[in-house]
C-alpha cells in the first residue's frame, strides 16, 4: 500500500488511473502526472521508485510551487554521443550554461520589445486538489448566494441549479446541492 | 387467540451486500481471492499413463528435422529441441505462442520462400550487413513471423549469433518503464535492455565466450579493461542494471566490428517502431520512436547507420495491429501497396524517412500451395485437432474458404470447425 497525502493506494493498481482517487484529479490529469515523472502507462503503485513516489508527494501537496521540467534536448538522426566516461556532472553543467544563455537572450530581446517575456504555459500548476478545491468550489457557492443570484437561491432551496425537472427526479439535487457544500 | 402473524423474511437488498471484516486499527482485511489456475498448457504424451487416455493409438507426432532445403519444400517439420531454443529463451509473438500451446509439439511447414530467404542468409554470412537489410512483408496471417522463427531457427543451427527481438511493439506502448539520459540525449528503457542482454547471453553463450572487446571501455564509475570476455561485460549489466542500456550499446559495437561470428539481427513488429509511441515526455509531448534508445537502436541498424561486419538484418511486418499500423514513410520505401491514393500533402516525417533507406521488402506468399497446406492439415490431424472422418472434403473446403491463408486455415478453418 502507498500512503499519499492521507489516500491509500493499493500496490496493484495501475499508478495512472490509482492517482484519479485524489478528488480533483480526472483521467486527463493522471495522465500528465504521470508523464511529468516518467511513470510509463502500464506501471503499477509497488512498481514506482522511492523518488517518484517522494516527487508525486511533494508535487501534490503544493502543484503551485512545483517547477517546471526543463526542455531537454532531443537527439538528431545524426547525433553522435559524447564518450561514456564524460561525468553527468560536466554534461548537466554544460546544459544548465546553455540554458542560461538561452533565458538571457530571451530576456534581452523582450527588453528590447519593451514587453514581458512570454513563460510556456504548465496546466499542472493551476491543479487543485482535495480540501483546496473543495473549499474553492464552497466559496463560489457561497458568493453566488451573496450577490442574491439565481443558482445561490437554488443552491439554498437544494433544488436543481441547471435547469434540469423538479417535477420529477432531482433526487440528488435535493440530498446534495447546499450554501455549505464540502463544509 | 392467534399468534401475531411472524414478520417477513427480510429481504436481501438488489444491491451488493457484503460484511467488511476489519482488523484492530479499522482497516479494511482484503478477502482473499482464489489464485486463477493459469494458461493451460498441453500435457506430455509421455505423462498420460492410464489406459482410459489410450484413445486411437495415442503416438509421439514425429516430424523430420527443421531445414530449408528444397527436397523439404511443402513438408511439415519439427524444430529442434535445444539447450540455447531461440523461441523459449527470446519468446515468440502472442499469436504463434497460441498455436504451439496447443500443439503437442513446435513445428512448421517448409516452403519456398523459406528455402530462398535462408540461401540470402547464407550468402550474407561473409558479408556486412549493409548488404542485406530485408522486411519480409505481406497479408495479414501470410506467415511472416513463422518466416522470421524459421530463419532465427536456420541461424542458430548454423551458428550465428542471433538477437531476436519477437515484439518489438512492446518497446513503443508504454508498458516499460523509460527515463531521459542527457548523454544520448535519448530515452533510456533499462528493463528492456536488461532483459535484452540477459536473453542475448542466454541464447548465444558460446559465441560469445569466444569474443573479447576490442577497446577499453570506461563507464562513469566503472572499468571494463580491453580484452574482457563479452559473456563478463554483459555480466556486469546483471550485477547493476541500471547501466544495461550504456552495456547493450557496447556490446552491439563489439559485435559490430567482430568478424568470427554472423550476427542476426531480428526483429517482428517492425512497423510499430515508425508509428506513434504511447511514451509522453514531462511536457506531454508524444516522445518520438526514434527518441528511444533501444528503438533508435534497431532502426540504426536497418537503416544502415550502423552495420554487422558480417551478418544481416532481418525485420518483419505485423499486419494485423490495428493500433500501430503500416506506416507512410515504410511503405514507400518497401514500396508496398496503398490503401487509399497517395496524396503529394501526406505528411512524412523527415528523419522516419532516413531510418528507411536501403530496407529491402520480402513478400512471402499471400495463399499457403496445396502441399503446403496439406501438410499443415496433417500437422493438426495427426495431433487429434480433428475428428472428422472425411478427411478429404474438411480439407479443400477449409483450404477454399480461408483462401490458402495459412492463419485463417488453422485458425477460422480447422479449429473452428464443427464438422465430426
Amino acid at each position: 500500500m502507498v500512503h499519499i497525502l492521507g489516500v491509500n493506494l493499493r500496490d496493484t493498481h495501475v499508478a495512472r488511473f490509482a492517482l484519479t482517487k485524489f478528488y480533483g484529479i480526472g483521467h486527463h490529469t493522471a495522465h500528465r502526472l504521470c508523464a511529468r515523472l516518467h511513470i510509463h502507462d502500464k506501471c503499477k503503485m509497488k512498481d514506482l521508485s522511492p523518488y517518484q513516489v517522494t516527487a508525486l508527494a511533494s508535487f501534490l501537496s503544493s502543484p503551485s510551487t512545483s517547477t517546471t521540467p526543463p526542455r531537454y534536448p532531443l537527439a538528431e538522426p545524426d547525433y553522435t554521443p559524447p564518450p561514456s566516461n564524460k561525468s553527468m556532472q560536466d554534461l548537466q553543467n554544460e546544459f544548465n550554461a546553455l540554458k542560461a544563455a538561452r533565458e538571457a537572450k530571451k530576456l534581452k530581446r523582450a527588453k528590447y520589445a519593451g514587453v514581458a517575456p512570454k513563460a510556456t504555459p504548465d496546466p499542472l500548476k493551476d491543479l487543485k486538489i482535495e480540501s483546496e478545491l473543495r473549499r474553492i468550489i464552497r466559496d463560489n457557492i457561497a458568493h453566488q448566494r451573496m450577490i442574491g443570484s439565481y443558482v445561490g437561491k437554488r443552491h439554498a432551496m437544494h433544488l436543481p441549479v441547471r435547469g434540469q425537472n423538479t417535477q420529477s427526479n432531482a433526487k440528488t439535487a435535493k440530498k446534495l446541492n447546499r450554501v455549505d457544500r464540502y463544509a | 387467540m392467534a399468534k401475531a402473524a411472524q414478520p417477513p423474511p427480510k429481504r436481501k437488498s438488489a444491491g451488493f451486500s457484503r460484511t467488511v471484516k476489519r482488523d484492530a486499527q479499522g482497516q479494511i482485511i482484503p478477502e482473499k481471492k482464489e489464485k486463477s489456475l493459469g494458461a493451460f498448457r498441453p500435457l506430455p504424451a509421455a505423462t498420460l499413463a492410464n489406459p482410459a487416455f489410450e484413445s486411437d493409438g495415442r503416438t509421439v507426432m514425429k516430424l523430420p528435422a527443421f531445414a530449408p532445403k528444397p527436397h523439404l519444400v511443402g513438408v511439415a517439420t519439427e524444430f529442434p529441441t535445444l539447450e540455447n531454443d531461440p523461441a523459449r529463451i527470446y519468446g515468440l509473438p502472442k499469436k504463434m505462442l497460441l498455436e504451439f500451446r496447443i500443439l503437442s509439439k513446435p513445428c512448421s511447414v517448409v516452403r519456398n520462400v523459406t528455402v530462398k530467404t535462408a540461401e540470402l542468409l547464407d550468402k550474407a554470412k561473409d558479408k556486412s550487413s549493409l548488404e542485406t537489410r530485408v522486411v519480409l512483408s505481406g497479408r495479414a496471417g501470410c506467415g511472416k513471423s513463422f518466416l522470421m522463427l524459421q530463419l532465427v531457427e536456420h541461424c542458430i543451427l548454423n551458428d550465428w549469433i542471433v538477437i531476436y527481438i519477437p515484439r518489438a511493439v512492446k518497446l513503443v506502448d508504454s508498458t516499460t518503464p523509460y527515463e531521459y539520459d542527457l548523454r544520448t540525449r535519448t530515452y533510456l528503457q533499462p528493463a528492456f535492455a536488461f532483459q535484452t542482454l540477459r536473453r542475448l547471453l542466454a541464447a548465444n553463450h558460446a559465441k560469445l565466450s569466444a569474443l573479447t572487446t576490442q577497446k577499453k571501455h570506461v563507464f562513469e564509475k566503472r572499468e571494463v579493461p580491453l580484452g574482457t570476455n563479452l559473456t563478463d561485460l554483459i555480466g556486469v549489466a546483471m550485477k547493476e542494471p541500471p547501466l544495461a542500456p550504456l552495456i547493450l550499446d557496447t556490446v552491439m559495437a563489439e559485435l559490430s566490428t567482430q568478424t568470427k561470428s554472423p550476427v542476426l539481427f531480428a526483429v517482428d513488429d517492425f512497423q510499430a517502431l515508425y508509428c506513434q509511441s504511447a511514451y509522453r515526455d514531462p511536457h506531454f509531448v508524444p516522445i518520438r520512436p526514434y527518441h528511444l534508445a533501444v528503438p533508435r537502436l534497431i532502426m540504426e541498424y536497418a537503416s544502415g547507420k550502423k552495420a554487422f561486419a558480417k551478418g544481416a538484418f532481418v525485420g518483419a511486418i505485423t499486419a494485423s495491429d490495428t493500433i500501430y499500423k503500416l506506416p507512410l514513410e515504410l511503405k514507400d520505401a518497401l514500396g508496398l501497396p496503398h490503401e487509399h491514393l497517395p496524396s503529394p500533402y501526406d505528411e512524412r516525417s523527415r528523419p522516419l524517412t532516413e531510418y528507411t533507406t536501403g530496407l529491402k521488402p520480402i513478400h512471402v506468399p499471400e495463399q499457403l500451395s496445396v502441399n503446403e497446406a496439406a501438410s499443415l492439415f496433417e500437422i493438426w490431424k495427426e495431433d487429434k485437432a480433428l475428428t472428422a472422418s472425411m478427411y478429404d472434403e474438411v480439407f479443400l473446403s477449409k483450404y477454399t474458404e480461408s483462401s490458402g491463408n495459412a492463419r485463417d486455415f488453422v485458425w477460422k478453418g480447422l479449429l473452428a470447425t464443427l464438422e465430426s
